[in-house]
């Protein structure tokens, strides 16, 4: 499932919009991904049966599947990563379609460059983590998940316990977004999915000692409603 | 109040339980009153046929004889010599009670006039109302589609330069419609009641930098500072409607003001820890007095609105802030531009994260 270097990744498109599938193929060509198209769940199954892509594209407002539905029978066939396309104002949906299994989510209109953006990152997240690496570096900051250790401009950064671990899921996690309730569940438990009050205020202070500015564009990035995005790369987008 | 008048203006002949009771309570009184005057039987009679009047010129019809009806019985049973009996009339007396039926007739036929003509006004406000919101509309959503259609007619011919100003032609024309649609949409949700905003804890500093990612370039010529305290505590909102809220009042500020005027976004906490206010500041020209008072109302459109615009971003503002039970203000003293503060009320943090 490891995408080559000389292999063209392939993508199962599915939407029921014509002519979004026809220019979403055209910039996914442009780009380098192969594709493949559906404009149904029941043919979308059928082409992830017949043979898996190594990305999925997934409307939600589908004709003949509602969208949670269908990522449970998607998940049942494969484990490949799947980016779903939803509107605004359904942060609902979304964190039900994360919890479902999708990877990711695009909010409609997107442009092309998000698209292949948030893509590639799901790709190199799908293989082996960073091949079991340990030690990342993120512009000024430096993390040990070894040795627990965090530096920021060469300098130790002292965190709390939590603070680390809540900066080791977010970097294992990276370029991915990460519902509150799931960061609540592994960092304090199954009971304190709700107590996003506690994510808040670890995050405030996560993000003050590790120096990032709310003015800029920082790698902690927050999807109102739904979670964060630790993005490994401000500057290019996820 | 709108709402009172379309009820008295939809009002059948027949009359609403409430008109039946006004003429009841009416014609009792003057019965009571009556009692305790020292005039003659002749005088109430007249006092009747003044009560008649006064009802017959708020009720329709049916209600307006039945005040004739009560008026007539109630005079004759009561004060008519002998009292407490029914008696037989003489000419002037009958013709006394064929006066009250005439000019409740009368009178009750120029309030169905009166209410035919308020009828007629508000539905021709209404109308009013919906041609206005068509045309504005169908401007909005056409004067983007003109650029495409000219754009993309034109991006096959021109030369590189030309089409690369096309396109960012194109890219402004896709960021109004992408505005007006979401616009329109959050208003009929606003209108339609189905609006749940999802209170939790949020960080006002993500919501700040969510909604300057989200306005994007359009703030580009604009210097944006952002000054929340370190001890501004996490605050309880829908983190969607927050972000949009100051959304559209820092493109507002980009919009209204003359380029590279700053615009300022800080938090504060109010006196006596009741409300908790986000506040985006410019330098601009500021809210003159007299739109003040419309500026939050749907519709209501800012004197120099070069970027054109439906007027529906601070009415959803407003929208959006009350369903979270907060409001928005604005403040703007001569000559020193614009202020614009979205509050909250203040909860205070009773739970320990490290419990």
């Amino acid at each position: 499932m490891t995408p080559m270097a000389d292999h063209r990744p392939s993508i199962l498109l599915v939407d029921d919009e014509a002519q979004l599938r026809r220019l979403l193929c055209f910039s996914l060509d442009e780009a380098g991904f192969e594709v493949r198209e559906a404009e149904s769940g029941r043919i979308a199954l059928g082409e992830i049966a017949l043979k898996v892509p190594d990305l999925v594209i997934l409307d939600l407002g589908l004709p003949d599947i509602p969208g949670t539905e269908m990522l449970r029978a998607l998940r049942q066939l494969s484990s490949v990563p799947v980016l779903i396309l939803s509107v605004l104002g359904d942060e609902a949906t979304k964190i039900a379609s994360l919890e479902a299994g999708a990877d990711d989510y695009l909010t409609k209109p997107f442009g092309g460059g998000e698209l292949v953006a948030r893509l590639r990152a799901l790709l190199r997240r799908s293989q082996p983590l960073g091949s079991g690496a340990t030690k990342f570096k993120f512009g000024p900051i430096e993390v040990d998940l070894d040795r627990s250790r965090v530096l920021r401009d060469g300098r130790p950064v002292r965190l709390t316990p939590l603070e680390f671990k809540l900066l080791r899921m977010m970097v294992l996690h990276r370029d991915r977004v990460l519902t509150h309730q799931h960061i609540l569940g592994e960092l304090w438990g199954p009971k304190a999915t709700t107590k996003t009050n506690y994510l808040r205020i670890y995050m405030m202070n996560l993000r003050r000692k590790l120096g990032e500015e709310i003015d800029s564009a920082g790698h902690f990035q927050t999807e109102s409603g739904v979670g964060y995005r630790f993005v490994s790369d401000p500057m290019v987008g996820v | 109040m709108v709402m009172r008048d379309v009820k008295m203006a939809y009002a059948s002949d027949r009359g609403a339980y409430s008109d039946y009771a006004r003429v009841f309570g009416v014609i009792g009184l003057v019965t009571l009153l009556g009692w305790f005057l020292p005039l003659s039987y002749l005088a109430l009679g007249y006092l009747y046929l003044l009560a008649v009047i006064a009802l017959s010129t708020g009720v329709t019809r049916w209600p307006a004889l039945a005040g004739a009806v009560l008026s007539s019985l109630a005079w004759n049973f009561f004060y008519v010599p002998p009292r407490l009996s029914f008696s037989g009339l003489h000419f002037d007396e009958s013709l006394l009670l064929v006066t009250y039926f005439v000019v409740a007739l009368i009178g009750s036929q120029l309030t169905a006039l009166r209410y035919a003509a308020d009828r007629a006004r508000l539905l021709a406000e209404s109308e009013r109302m919906h041609q206005t919101l068509l045309d504005s509309v169908a401007h909005e959503l056409k004067t983007p589609i003109s650029v495409f259609r000219t754009a993309v007619e034109q991006l096959g011919t021109g030369d590189p330069e030309r089409r690369v100003r096309l396109l960012s032609e194109l890219g402004i024309a896709v960021q109004r419609l992408d505005t007006m649609v979401g616009n329109l949409l959050n208003q009929t949700r606003l209108e339609s009641g189905v609006l749940r905003p999802r209170l939790d804890w949020c960080d006002a500093r993500d919501l700040v930098s969510a909604a300057k990612k989200s306005v994007g370039r359009r703030l580009e010529e604009h210097p944006v500072s952002v000054e929340i305290p370190g001890d501004f505590p996490i605050i309880l909102a829908d983190a969607v409607l927050m972000e949009q809220s100051i959304a559209h009042l820092l493109l507002n500020a980009a919009v209204h003001t003359p380029a590279s005027t700053p615009i300022r976004v800080s938090a504060a906490v109010g006196a006596n820890k009741k409300y908790v206010a986000l506040t985006v500041a410019d330098d601009g020209p500021g809210v003159p007095e007299e739109l003040r008072v419309r500026l939050f109302e749907k519709f209501s459109r800012g004197l120099r609105a070069k970027a054109g615009g439906l007027g529906l971003g601070l009415s959803i503002v407003r929208g959006f802030m009350s369903a979270q039970g907060g409001d928005v203000g604005v403040e703007s003293p001569a000559g020193s531009g614009a202020r614009f503060t979205l509050s909250l009320p203040f909860h205070p943090l009773d739970d320990d994260p490290h419990g």
